[in-house]
């Protein structure tokens, strides 16, 4: 069967939003064809109010109303340590623990040879600055525990090693609150590969 | 463990077929192109989510279908129900235990460890190290759900620091150098990790497949499998002389912008009477060797694991000796649960094991049972 255009062109864009595939575009599309004008109208005025007033902080590249976001902004955070993550995403994984209280650095993917991703194509040179120009005490490295993120965080520490700063990894391993024998084997196995030295 | 039943839709030559299965050998039975190793094939994919042969998934599925679906029972104290599907369109397998997706192959690989005995095998001895290497990484990955995600790391670390390598060749920077480092070291890290499960799995298949061979040979020669990376002897070594061996090649490595050293280059050798059996073994000797490896892959898994393996043997009989034949019914009586495909029955009489052992006919898709 084929749709009227503007449906179909719907059902394309939404095609086009990460994890959204063809069936779900579709489903969404019928969804809101039923919808009323004003719930639309209230969709897209949101998109476009924040494609419009949402920028990119300057300081850590977080996402921001201001040219500095919030936590940037806040007298409350430490700012001594830093927290380097790959997306935005991961700034607000790790704000829900509220266990952190420092600042972030949001560097905007990995390295990655094969895809073309150096070291200049990520906001490596400003996290160097943003070191050496404050009294940054501990930068900790909380980048995916796959091959690309470890090879970023180990170029990281090298490249930071001359600034005399704690450099710190989260750690890798089993999922915490589930025993291990719920655990998959993959995960028991490169957790115990893996293992640390008590002193 | 066992495999008691057994549903195949689109697969192939098999619209719907259904099989139950004895616990003990099963035979299918059936002319070349019927399909009976296509059943062997199913066995394979749920056990593993692989192809049996190196095949495309969407070459299996039956012309004119979009996907293949197969269905199995596996009994181990309790039963589970796998379930593994193709898409053509999507070129998507899903897998379920219990109705319930999985998603990581590392986590079922292993779950229902499988031997297999197929004419493919001849590669073993008589090709390339990569295959090889791929024989001994096979048996490994099944045992250690730990290693196989090393492994396919491994090779995602080789391909990136292969791309800095040519990167680095066209324009030498230093924060191309520094990244060079960290790619080194995650290699060496994967890489040792790697050579010392190879290393333990040399030493310990060694001792089994002296036994296994003699019990199919009718000759008294010793084989013997070696395995040896850049000379190490202890753990802490492997990692040294890997590193040594990564700066003696620094410059080659970005002149050619290879990896050049690791275990992706290791080699496996078998010698049969401390003599190469690449260089000097007969045909007869490979097709001994060949099946020795399997029933040495079959014992070294139930050692490890304590369950037997199911054992998948494809078109095995047809080009031995009336003796050989012989000796290898005597094995299978200690093998578990097995499924052999044959061409005819008359000349493998003397391979029955029970009364419990299942015949089974297969033609142009379609089952009976004897
Ligand atoms: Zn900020």
């Amino acid at each position: 069967m084929i749709l009227p255009e503007p449906l179909e062109i719907l059902i394309e864009e939404l095609n086009k939003l990460p994890s959204i595939g063809r069936k779900t575009a579709q489903r969404l599309a019928l969804h809101l064809l039923k919808s009323q004008k004003e719930d639309i109208s209230n969709l897209v005025n949101s998109l476009i109010s924040m494609r419009d007033n949402i920028k990119i902080c300057s300081k850590c590249f977080n996402v921001s109303v201001d040219d500095e976001c919030e936590i940037c902004k806040s007298p409350k955070r430490d700012n001594s340590v830093i927290c380097v993550v790959e997306e935005v995403s991961d700034v607000i994984a790790i704000e829900k623990t509220n266990e952190f209280n420092g600042l972030y650095h949001v560097l905007g993917g990995v390295l990655s040879p094969l895809s073309g991703k150096d070291a200049a194509s990520l906001k490596i040179d400003e996290l160097v600055k943003r070191v050496s120009n404050s009294n940054i005490k501990e930068i900790i490295l909380a980048l995916n525990p796959d091959t690309e993120g470890e090879s970023t965080a180990l170029y990281l520490a090298k490249i930071l090693k001359r600034f005399n700063i704690k450099i710190t990894r989260i750690a890798r391993g089993l999922p915490i609150g589930g025993d291990i024998e719920f655990a998959d084997e993959a995960t028991i196995g490169r957790a115990v590969l893996g293992r640390i030295i008590l002193e | 463990m066992t495999l008691n039943n057994l549903l195949i839709s689109n697969f192939r030559l098999h619209k719907n077929t259904e099989l139950n299965f004895s616990d003990e050998l099963n035979y299918f039975i059936g002319g070349n192109g019927q399909g009976k190793t296509t059943i062997l094939e199913a066995i394979y994919y749920l056990c593993t989510t692989k192809n049996l042969n190196q095949n495309s998934d969407t070459e299996a599925v039956s012309f004119g279908e979009k996907e293949f679906s197969l269905f199995g029972k596996f009994n181990e104290l309790i039963e589970y129900k796998t379930r593994i599907q193709f898409d053509i369109e999507s070129n998507k397998k899903n897998f379920f235990i219990n109705e319930k997706q999985v998603t990581r192959s590392a986590s079922i690989i292993g779950k229902f460890p499988v031997v297999s005995l197929t004419p493919l095998d001849h590669a073993i001895t008589q090709g390339s190290p990569a295959d090889r290497r791929k024989f001994v990484d096979s048996i490994i990955s099944q045992l250690s759900p730990a290693y196989l995600e090393i492994l396919l790391e491994y090779n995602k670390i080789l391909r990136q620091r292969s791309a800095l390598l040519f990167q680095i060749r066209e324009r030498k920077e230093k924060s191309l150098i520094d990244q060079l480092e960290a790619w080194t070291e995650i290699l060496l890290n994967n890489g040792t990790e790697i050579v010392k499960h190879r290393m333990i799995f040399a030493e310990e298949f060694n001792k089994i497949i002296r036994e296994n061979y003699l019990k199919i040979s009718d000759q008294n020669e010793i084989p013997s499998l070696e395995y040896n990376f850049l000379n190490s002897v202890s753990d802490d070594d492997i990692k040294k002389n890997f590193n040594d061996k990564l700066d003696e090649y620094y410059d080659d490595e970005i002149i050619r912008a290879q990896n050049l050293v690791g275990p992706h280059r290791d080699e496996f050798i078998f010698y049969l009477n401390q003599k190469e059996l690449k260089k000097y073994g007969s045909q007869g000797q490979h097709k001994t060797f060949q099946i020795a490896l399997r029933f040495s892959q079959f014992f070294y898994m139930f050692q490890v694991i304590g369950k037997k393996p199911i054992f998948l043997m494809d078109d095995i009989f047809g080009d031995l000796d009336k003796n050989r034949v012989k000796k290898i019914g005597e094995y299978l009586k200690i093998v578990g649960q097995a499924f052999i495909t044959l061409t005819d029955l008359n000349n493998n009489n003397n391979i029955f094991k029970s009364s419990n052992d299942k015949i089974i006919f297969v033609n142009n898709g379609h089952v009976h049972y004897a």
